[in-house]
């Protein structure tokens, strides 16, 4: 697969005279899964700033999605082979500390992307917070239905912390809208199947329906479903930011998604691992600020992946 | 004084197959009533339709498979099985605009694995947990690198139908699974075909020694699990208008559960197409319920689990059923 050609590649390259260290870094890049569109486009943020600066990448993702052990063993993996840096999204913030603390060890940079670790030493963080991007967006769909009415909330998998965090940011939106009243808060565990389902059933309890909270895009999608059948004239907003997301928002069936940008962490946390090879100046923290994409400043976002390109330091700077 | 026996009581007679189904019947009738007092929002046409059309499309998966396990086989990759079939129909209809030919291509994907599948078991001879296991990778491999990442959705308006639209006051899809119920429940149990796979499930060797094509009706089994695993995906495709590469993780082991809590023996030979579609409702009914009552995400892992050994609990002890 892949995989093995561009390790043969960068064995090759390891056994040849190497370039200048300025230049031709090999970057291993972590993800959690192969079925996600965030991760894809994390991947190809991680690709582009690569090529811009002149560097490579290596992509490890494991074969079963978000499966531990498989991570686990790939930082093992990566501790033998020694690329020049590390950027890493852990499969889980809590479980993968020790494959962290192995690549400290072995004396190789780990940046971190999109869920903060929860232990190691780690030259950055670069993502976005579920908590902040979840209340924004909470509060531009109670601010749509008039501050008044009931509300459904779609939760993501009981456990995650990303569904943990969605969920706070949701509730403590609703909190600030006293005549905004929660009637059902249900899981569908990030499936568009799932709900799709929960949501037909809560509309058998819940005909009134106000609005509805869906913690990812793929949620929301199920959710505006399981709307179109019936005479429910409850909006909808999710979170991530796809490109299915954004064409619904197009097409005025999703009132809003809250913004997560994968290409871009992807694009600035490599960034940030080839300036820390070069010696050159780094953030150590970058938070992305939460953004709600809707009717109104949806264009930049529907441009597909693979054209866009990264942003220099100095934009990423400011 | 001669000790005549008195003539037995009159006993009505029901087979020992229907008597389980009507305990498992009666488990269903209770968690309604249940439901029913317990939320004003269960009885009602619009709530009943809808689980009947949710559990339309386990039915399909849990339907082919109930036939592969009675023949003491397992297919673990009907799930699998939809996720490709269900892409390569999705993007062909995306970009063909024709439905036909994503139902072609859908009910041919479905039926071809489960044809290897066949093939893998019945010729090759590998058991079918470590045939079926392996061709879940090999789908799972095939749809990610199809996929790569991206969701393919918006398919035309007519063939949404077929998951959304209604004849008669029912919804489509619960039609296409009564009807099918109907012609697999005669299949097994009224065809030559039919008596041939329970007999191989429930003694394999004498099945073979009495001459029967052994071979032939086990690659028949596991083709017809693929094929309804297509016609699952299409349900997939009508219901939720989109498509990507792991819809049928989550899948496979409802329906597997949903063939076992209907009755069906993991040792083969015994069991009914009918207590499958018990066991999807059962399965429904369950999230059905939760949903309605509002329990709490915490807990609803814990109460399916509790529900299903319940219900099989139920059913051992009423059957004397060994498995």
């Amino acid at each position: 697969m892949q995989k093995q050609t561009l390790l043969a590649c960068v064995a090759a390259l390891a056994l040849s005279p190497g370039p200048a260290m300025a230049n031709g870094e090999t970057i291993a890049v972590m993800t959690k899964n192969q079925t996600n569109p965030f991760f894809q486009a994390e991947r190809v943020g991680a690709e582009k700033a690569a090529a811009q600066l002149n560097a490579k990448v290596l992509q490890y993702i494991p074969t079963q999605p978000d499966s531990i052990p498989e991570q686990m063993s790939q930082f093992d993996d990566i501790a033998v082979k020694k690329p020049d840096a590390v950027v890493m999204v852990p499969v889980d913030y809590k479980a993968m500390v020790p494959g962290v603390e192995k690549l400290n060890a072995a004396g190789i940079p780990v940046i971190n992307a999109t869920d903060r670790s929860a232990g190691g030493k780690l030259v950055s963080f670069v993502g976005a917070n579920d908590y902040d991007t979840a209340k924004a967006t909470g509060e531009a769909l109670l601010k749509a239905i008039g501050g008044k009415g009931d509300v459904v909330i779609i939760e993501g998998v009981r456990g995650a912390l990303t569904a943990q965090d969605r969920l706070r940011g949701f509730t403590d939106a609703i909190k600030e809208f006293p005549n905004v009243k929660l009637v059902a808060s249900q899981p569908g565990n990030y499936q568009r199947l799932q709900a799709n389902q929960v949501m037909e059933n809560l509309l058998q309890a819940n005909p009134h329906v106000a609005g509805v909270m869906a913690a990812n895009d793929a949620m929301a999608a199920g959710v505006l479903d399981a709307l179109t059948d019936g005479s429910s004239k409850a909006l909808v907003v999710g979170i991530n930011g796809t490109k299915e997301a954004i064409d619904a928002i197009k097409a005025g069936t999703l009132l809003a998604t809250g913004d997560y940008n994968g290409f871009l962490q992807g694009c600035i946390a490599t960034t940030i691992a080839i300036r820390y090879l070069r010696h050159e100046p780094i953030i150590d923290s970058i938070v992305m600020h939460p953004v709600v994409i809707d009717k109104t400043n949806y264009q930049p976002y529907d441009m597909p992946v693979d054209k866009r390109s990264c942003p220099t330091w100095d934009e990423i700077a400011k | 004084m001669s000790a005549t026996t008195l003539p037995a009581p009159p006993r009505l007679a029901l087979s020992s197959e229907l008597m389980r189904i009507s305990f498992r019947l009666l488990a269903v009738a209770l968690l309604c009533v249940a439901l029913s007092v317990a939320s004003d929002a269960f009885a009602n046409q619009a709530n009943i339709m809808n689980v009947l059309r949710q559990s339309a499309l386990l039915f399909f998966m849990a339907s082919g498979l109930t036939l592969v396990v009675l023949t003491a086989g397992l297919d673990l990759s009907v799930g699998a099985n939809i996720g490709l079939s269900a892409c390569v129909a999705g993007t062909l209809m995306k970009s063909t605009g024709e439905p036909a030919y994503a139902v072609a291509a859908a009910l041919g994907i479905g039926a071809a694995v489960g044809w290897l599948n066949g093939v893998l078991v019945a010729v090759l001879r590998i058991p079918s947990f470590i045939a079926t296991y392996g061709m879940l990778w090999i789908l799972h491999g095939l749809t990610y690198a199809y996929m790569a990442g991206s969701t393919v959705y918006g398919f035309p308006r007519g063939f949404r139908q077929f998951g959304n639209g209604f004849f008669l006051g029912v919804p489509i899809p619960v039609l296409v699974m009564l009807a099918s119920l109907i012609a697999l429940a005669l299949f097994a149990g009224r065809t030559v075909w039919g008596q041939q796979i329970y007999a191989i499930g429930a003694n394999p060797v004498a099945a073979r020694l009495s001459g029967m094509p052994v071979r032939r009706r086990l690659m028949l089994v596991y083709t017809l699990s693929g094929l309804t695993a297509g016609l699952a995906a299409l349900v997939f495709l009508a219901r939720l208008n989109s498509a990507e590469a792991d819809i049928g993780g989550s899948l496979t082991l409802p329906a597997i559960a949903a063939v076992l809590i209907g009755g069906t023996s993991l040792f083969g030979g015994v069991g009914t197409m009918f207590g499958t579609f018990v066991g999807t409702l059962l399965l429904t009914l369950v999230l059905n319920g939760m949903n309605l009552l509002q329990i709490d995400s915490r807990w609803q892992p814990l109460v399916t689990g509790v529900i299903i050994v319940a219900a099989v609990w139920i059913d051992i002890r009423t059957s004397g059923r060994k498995t």
